[in-house]
């Protein structure tokens, strides 16, 4: 078929709305339509080209055609769509196994076979409308075939070309190649919902198939360990064996990842209802004892234990993982760490922490029927919870030292601890661990391993070392707790910072590197915040912040320390602000003032070369800049409730303000403005930073604005003009210009409070008129941005009524085309037709805005020249 | 537990000759009576009828290697002792070279070392490290993996923080690398003779053996000191080598 007969029939796929003039056309048309498609594509050898026309004609007939129209076409006609669709995906998913195989560049069959499992997803997750077990068949045939393709030979069809040869290429893959997890969450999402519905099979099979492979990944490196032992230093060991076996096992762990839980984001994450109901269904034949006993010894092998075929399924694909994350830790420490996959450790904690968020402690106020087997080894108070618990911190502790080496899978490691102690209820079971003040003590002593860890990795770690903090313990354990975290970090910083030659030995490598491990770790503790340890957290990160001005001076002339202080502040402002009432806010305010001032007063007059004059350079600029916008953000989110978090920390006390954010910000952009220039905005973080300042200053602040020097306000509205004609011509974006123009509607308006017109504010209004004008009816623009430029065009054209009627005169009497003319004074008097006189009126507005719609509709092909 | 321990420090090949001596020493103007005249003076090195790089001998430090703005492939070919030098100042060798006895008093940074290892993954961008030899800021970090179940390769592209050359290296993310001790100082500018200049220090000495840089901040020291306004100067050291990187106008 050609492309445009498949791009029609997708089209045609599509149909809905007033087309049909009841419920039985539509049956009618989509029994019609399935049958043609079915006729033409069954018996047929699909062309590679065809591909993705023909998952797309699928995917919208499932998406587009509502439920109740899908199931009344003839049965026999549906089943035969289904069988269709489940042939067609696992078809097209051993195409795309080739088409990765061969490395091709367009990747056909991937994108068919993404659109039909995103299809599967759909139709699965209605259960109003097909009857339980309806899909399960189909279900284990697009989950088998899957699996399949992401498995090796035997038991698979990995790196195998179409003739059954094996190919295996060891290629660099850079730091941007996005992790499997992410590049196919789609279809592991789609997978995983398959798994689930049909749990009775998948479960059971993951399992074994991870089982299998423990056992041998476990025998190969053991043999590799002989092998080294017998003949030390000969490094001619294959690691083909290996290799095969880590990505089947990294594969099986991210369908098992999929299939057992969701990601969520915010919201607690609860148990798919189909594995609550595939344990609770199989819990009357388990053992719990041994199920208990499966869990507990990951060290052994699950068929080894008697009775291992009477324990629950679900608990023991978990156990299969903890399996895999048992040998990888034994090899660790027969020294076989060179032989090991990062990628498997990855997902090994990945899982673990995927896993831990979802069913560790689970809530039973949250289910209306909780499995025996899950309450009895996950449950609240249960010994299974515990010991889950410390194996976890265990392997926690021992991925932090052993692979500090590696980012990402240090990085998923701390984020797993963070898991752990976030929820209070974890967090209550993980102090109770003597590892985990072990870890706590060692982080605070700033040896190694963990000081090897990179500075992400670091602050997280401090951030779940804080949050641990805030579990339930007696009075003197937390006191205990916080010496041993908290306080050394404090007893550190002080006794440097106030040697008396401190001056003098500042350049010192060693005390560089405490200033930085330092600064690193308040910005872990920032990062820790919540609304319920706020208040213990700001008042022990003030008292550094004011230490922190002192270090500015001192290290004036070292970029990365002074930019290192600022971003402290940056993340106390980020984190804290929202939740500061107003007398805890001016603390901030005046400590960010301050440092403001400092900066100032060393910066002012400073030339330095650079070897790397790139956008680093200016990474003091950036900060400041995000630090303001924090400051700002609080007119937008604030959670305070006048200091109420505080109460009892501190006697109430009038807030006398003395500092207000206005002052902080504006005093700001006094110190930026005349530092940013426009070679600076041609850097984009620079200037979406720069823009995204500016425009919340005009919304906040607008009365402000006219009070500026008249250097700075006029660089302000010269930033704003550029902001706003640059885009398209240079690399500004989109939303640069759309800032620009939502910051002009509150100068506008504030124009029209004051009543005064001869302040440079209403003249610069003028001109932005003229611009927006331009904007709007000469030129080709996003219409993306056609609200926020007509929101803006309205105040502006309340403001110079005069200047906009001479601006449409100009228009017509410039246009010799007389039925042309007619056509756009009458567009022109329908759009003024409903605001006359115009009016800061929110009604009259929208009534605007409509008809300006209907305006760029109708004339803005005369007018846009191209 | 199995944490792989650091490795051995990989041996450099040394680098390849490039140009040859043909300047002698000059005598920078004497100020103060308590420089060392016998300690004084500098080799220039010359390539093609351009100096090239010019080695400094102040009381400051027994033997500087100040390189010049256009750096040559590898360093000129030196005498034994001098090339020692260098290899000493470039971190390669690790025990103080004692000089001759005239040449040998102490230096302000007595006892510090010139860099300490930090495991590679441990570095960060915008830091230092020192690469092929030389101090170095990082400008780019990346790393990659050989297969998908290999382990991490650190990418490092690094600026010579007085060359202003670039340098890569690749090295498995467990390697510790080298990373210089750098200080920043701030002296107030009082002269400038003959391309070089005088700067006040905190103790009340005056030390000039640092060239005026070139460039445009060796355009606005110049205009500057010319106009009669009081600057600082933040003088940057690294590895025994120092340069002017910044100025700033002295708070009134």
């Amino acid at each position: 078929m050609a492309q445009d007969s498949l791009q029609c029939l997708a089209q045609l796929a599509s149909l809905h709305g007033p087309i049909f003039p009841d419920e039985g056309s539509q049956v009618d048309y989509l029994a019609h339509f399935i049958e043609g498609l079915l006729n033409t594509i069954n018996g047929i050898e699909i062309e590679d080209s065809e591909a993705v026309g023909i998952s797309s004609i699928i995917s919208n007939l499932i998406t587009v055609f509502p439920r109740n129209v899908l199931t009344a076409i003839p049965n026999e006609l549906f089943s035969s769509f289904v069988n269709c669709l489940t042939h067609l995906t696992c078809s097209f998913g051993r195409s795309a196994a080739l088409e990765e195989v061969l490395d091709k560049d367009d990747m056909v069959y991937m994108e068919a076979y993404d659109k039909l499992l995103e299809s599967w997803l759909t139709l699965v997750q209605d259960d109003k409308h097909f009857h339980k077990g309806f899909f399960t068949q189909h279900a284990v045939q697009v989950f088998n075939s899957y699996i399949q393709c992401h498995l090796a030979a035997p038991d698979g069809t990995r790196n195998l070309t179409a003739n059954g040869v094996a190919s295996r290429e060891e290629e660099e893959i850079s730091e941007l190649q996005e992790d499997d997890r992410d590049q196919f969450s789609d279809q592991l999402a789609s997978v995983g919902m398959l798994g689930r519905i049909a749990a009775e099979h998948c479960i059971p099979l993951l399992t074994s198939l991870l089982e299998e492979r423990v056992t041998r990944l476990h025998g190969q490196l053991q043999r590799h360990q002989q092998q080294l032992l017998a003949s030390p230093g000969s490094s001619t060991i294959d690691n083909k064996m290996l290799d095969d076996l880590y990505e089947d096992i990294h594969w099986l762990i991210l369908v098992t990842g999929y299939l057992l839980a969701d990601d969520t984001q915010g919201e607690t994450p609860l148990i798919p209802p189909e594995i609550m109901e595939y344990s609770i269904k199989h819990s009357s034949e388990v053992d719990i004892n041994t199920t208990l006993q499966i869990l507990g010894s990951p060290g052994e092998k699950a068929s080894s234990i008697p009775g291992y075929n009477r324990t629950d399924s679900v608990i023991r694909l978990l156990s299969a993982v903890l399996r895999v994350s048992e040998v990888e830790s034994r090899a660790i420490r027969a020294d076989l760490t060179h032989l090991l996959s990062p990628q498997m450790g990855k997902d090994i904690v990945w899982f673990l922490k995927r896993w831990a968020k979802t069913y560790l402690l689970v809530d039973e106020k949250l289910y209306d029927q909780i499995s025996l087997p899950f309450s009895t080894a996950f449950g609240a108070d249960t010994e299974g919870s515990q010991w889950i618990i410390g194996y976890l911190l265990q392997k926690v502790i021992s991925n932090l030292s052993v692979w500090s080496s590696e980012q990402d899978l240090a990085n998923d490691t701390v984020q797993l601890l963070v898991t752990l102690v976030e929820r209070r209820e974890r967090a209550n079971l993980v102090i109770q661990c003597e590892n985990w003040w072990n870890l706590a003590k060692q982080f605070a002593s700033r040896s190694p391993p963990l000081n090897f860890l990179s500075s992400p990795v670091q602050r997280t770690l401090m951030k779940a070392l804080v949050l641990g903090g805030f579990a339930h313990m007696d009075t003197e354990t937390k006191q205990q707790y916080w010496t041993e975290v908290l306080q050394p970090l404090q007893q550190r910083f002080l006794r440097v910072i106030n040697q008396e030659n401190f001056q003098q030995m500042c350049q010192q490598e060693e005390v560089k590197q405490e200033i930085t491990a330092t600064l690193e770790a308040l910005c872990g503790i920032a990062e820790a915040t919540q609304i319920d340890n706020v208040a213990i957290l700001f008042n022990f990160l003030m008292d550094f912040l004011t230490n922190c001005i002192g270090l500015m001076e001192v290290y004036k002339n070292t970029p990365e320390t002074v930019n290192l202080i600022i971003e402290v502040f940056v993340e106390v402002a980020h984190k804290q602000i929202c939740y500061l009432g107003e007398s805890k806010a001016m603390n901030l305010y005046e400590a960010c003032l301050t440092l403001l001032q400092v900066y100032s007063k060393n910066n002012l007059g400073r030339q330095r070369i650079d070897v790397t004059a790139e956008e680093e350079q200016y990474q003091d600029l950036l900060l400041i800049m995000e630090l303001l916008t924090n400051l700002l953000s609080k007119e937008f989110i604030d959670f305070s409730d006048t200091d109420e978090v505080f109460r009892g920390h501190e006697p109430g006390q009038a807030a006398n303000r003395s500092v207000s954010a206005a002052d902080v910000v504006l005093y700001g952009v006094n110190l930026i403005l005349p530092l940013m220039s426009q070679d600076l905005l041609k850097f984009p973080t620079l200037c979406n930073q720069y823009y995204k300042l500016i425009t919340f200053i005009c919304e906040i602040f607008p009365e402000k604005i006219p009070q500026l020097p008249e250097d700075l306000f006029k660089s302000l509205m010269y930033s704003l003009e550029l902001g706003m004609t640059s885009y398209p011509l240079t690399e500004m974006s989109s939303e640069v210009c759309q800032l620009c123009l939502e910051a002009l509607t509150p100068l506008a308006e504030q124009c029209a409070k004051a009543q005064e017109t001869d302040s440079p504010l209403f003249l610069a209004t003028r001109h932005f008129l003229k611009l927006v004008f331009d904007m709007l009816v000469l030129q080709k623009h996003n219409t993306e941005m056609t609200t926020a430029a007509g929101e803006a065009f309205y105040t502006l054209v309340c403001l110079h009524q005069a200047e906009y009627s001479e601006l449409v005169e100009t228009l017509l009497s410039s246009q010799q085309d007389p039925v042309i003319y007619q056509r756009l004074a009458d567009a022109f008097n329908k759009l003024t037709a409903s605001s006359t006189p115009p009016t800061l009126d929110r009604k009259q507005k929208m009534a605007f805005l409509k008809s300006l719609e209907e305006f760029m509709a109708n004339v803005g092909g005369l007018l846009c020249v191209k | 537990m199995a944490a792989r321990g650091p490795l051995p420090p990989r041996s450099r090949p040394p680098e390849a000759p490039g140009g040859h001596m043909v300047g002698g020493s000059r005598q920078p103007p004497a100020r103060g009576e308590r420089v060392l005249a016998s300690a004084q003076g500098s080799l220039e090195f010359w390539r093609r009828g351009k100096p090239e790089a010019r080695i400094l001998i102040t009381p400051e430090s027994p033997l500087r290697a100040y390189v010049s703005a256009s750096p040559p492939r590898g360093p000129p070919e030196l005498s034994p002792q001098l090339r020692c030098e260098v290899r000493r100042s470039a971190g390669l060798e690790s025990k103080p070279l004692k000089m001759a006895d005239d040449l040998d008093f102490e230096t302000g940074d007595a006892g510090a070392s010139a860099t300490f290892p930090m495991q590679c993954s441990a570095l960060r961008k915008n830091g230092f490290v020192v690469l092929k030899g030389r101090p170095c800021k990082i400008v780019e970090m990346s790393t990659s993996k050989t297969g998908k179940h290999g382990h991490a390769k650190v990418h490092l592209v690094g600026i010579d923080i007085f060359t202003g050359k670039k340098y890569e290296d690749i090295c498995p993310s467990t390697h510790n690398m080298d990373v210089p001790n750098i200080k920043r100082n701030d002296f107030q500018l009082i002269g400038i003779q003959d391309g070089y200049l005088s700067l006040l220090q905190d103790s009340g000495e005056v030390r000039e053996d640092l060239r005026l840089p070139e460039g445009d901040l060796g355009k606005e020291i110049e205009q500057k000191y010319d106009c009669g306004e009081e600057i600082l100067i933040t003088v940057l050291s690294a590895m025994t080598e120092e340069a002017a990187v910044a100025i700033k106008a002295m708070a009134k």
